[in-house]
């Protein structure tokens, strides 16, 4: 492959999983959430679990986002150096 | 919607052996006959005869079949070693160039009609990317033995309670989102042809789906290999 396609597939492959990593942390968090409210205490904390686990979802959710920002710009700056 | 041909069920069936019309059967032999599990083996077997054939026999002057081999081996060994490193390119090459070409091959399958693509199917891609997720946390715990746990604790002690659990739904995370994102994608791709045959019958209409689903496909591929890889690379190196 030359240099410039490989790049350019390499970028595609880095940002194009952003948007579905972003929603399956949600999912989890919140799924999570929802579990500890319904299962484990049997409805009787119900609407605090799955709070929390939303918040903790999108917590993560912008940690890996942050994290794919941070290793492609590390990368592009090896490259320059 | 019409159902789709698949000639290997229709062969299955004239066998006599129990082919499920749903997605998976219910008996041992319905579910070793679901059409996911029959084109796992095509495209197994595809990949084996095919090496075979162009690699029977290793020249010093590779003529086209070892050329184009070469390249593409070649090519990944590249991009894995800028990636993870060489010492572990070593270790993980076999799995995860199988993993890229037999993605590659089953999602490009599905284009031509009479196939179906295996990896349209969510056991298909919840096995592989299973494999990769217990793989990088060995990976992890043989370069840091217990020492591991420091991964998911954050930069600083008393962010532990923060960073716990955002660590670890982002970690599980990575086992949904590379599983469904292959599948979504593919599965998308073939119903959309399949709607679109349905539709515009057999003119071209589908042509330029098609187009697309040849780059969706070899993009797909590349994806989950790239991922494999960074993945590998940062349960390997140090924490923070």
């Amino acid at each position: 492959m030359s240099g410039a396609k490989n790049e350019w597939v390499q970028l595609l492959a880095n940002y194009g999983h952003i948007g579905f990593t972003f929603v399956a942390c949600i999912v989890i968090g919140m799924g999570g959430g929802i579990l500890l409210d319904t299962k484990v205490f049997n409805g009787s904390t119900t609407p605090w679990f799955t709070f929390i686990g939303l918040a903790f979802g999108i917590a993560a959710s912008f940690k890996t986002l942050f994290d794919i920002l941070w290793r492609v710009n590390k990368d592009v700056k090896k490259e320059d150096d | 919607m019409e159902h789709p041909i698949l000639f290997i069920s229709l062969i299955l069936e004239g066998l006599g052996l129990p082919v499920p019309h749903g997605f998976v059967g219910h008996t041992f032999l319905e579910q070793l006959c679901a059409p996911y599990m029959t084109y796992t083996w095509l495209v197994m077997a595809f990949l084996i005869i095919v090496s075979k054939l162009t690699l029977g026999n290793l020249e010093m002057i590779p003529g086209k079949g070892q050329n184009f081999w070469e390249i593409v081996v070649g090519g990944m060994d590249n991009f894995f070693v800028d990636n993870m490193g060489r010492e572990m390119t070593d270790q993980f090459f076999p799995m995860i160039a199988t993993f890229g070409l037999y993605i590659a091959v089953a999602n490009l399958i599905g284009l031509i009609p009479g196939f179906m693509s295996p990896t349209s199917s969510i056991n298909t891609t919840l096995a592989l990317t299973i494999i990769v997720w217990v793989t990088h946390h060995f990976i992890g715990f043989r370069a840091h033995g217990i020492k591991y746990y420091k991964h998911f604790m954050g930069p600083m002690w008393w962010l532990v309670p923060l960073m716990l659990p955002i660590e670890l739904i982002s970690n599980f995370a990575r086992l949904l989102s590379l599983s469904i994102r292959l599948f979504g994608n593919i599965m998308a791709k073939e119903t959309l042809l399949g709607i679109l045959f349905m539709l515009a019958g057999f003119a071209f209409a589908p042509l330029p789906i098609m187009v697309l689903g040849v780059l969706v496909s070899l993009v797909q591929a590349m994806v989950f290999v790239l991922l494999t890889v960074v993945y590998f690379a940062q349960a390997a190196e140090h924490a923070h």
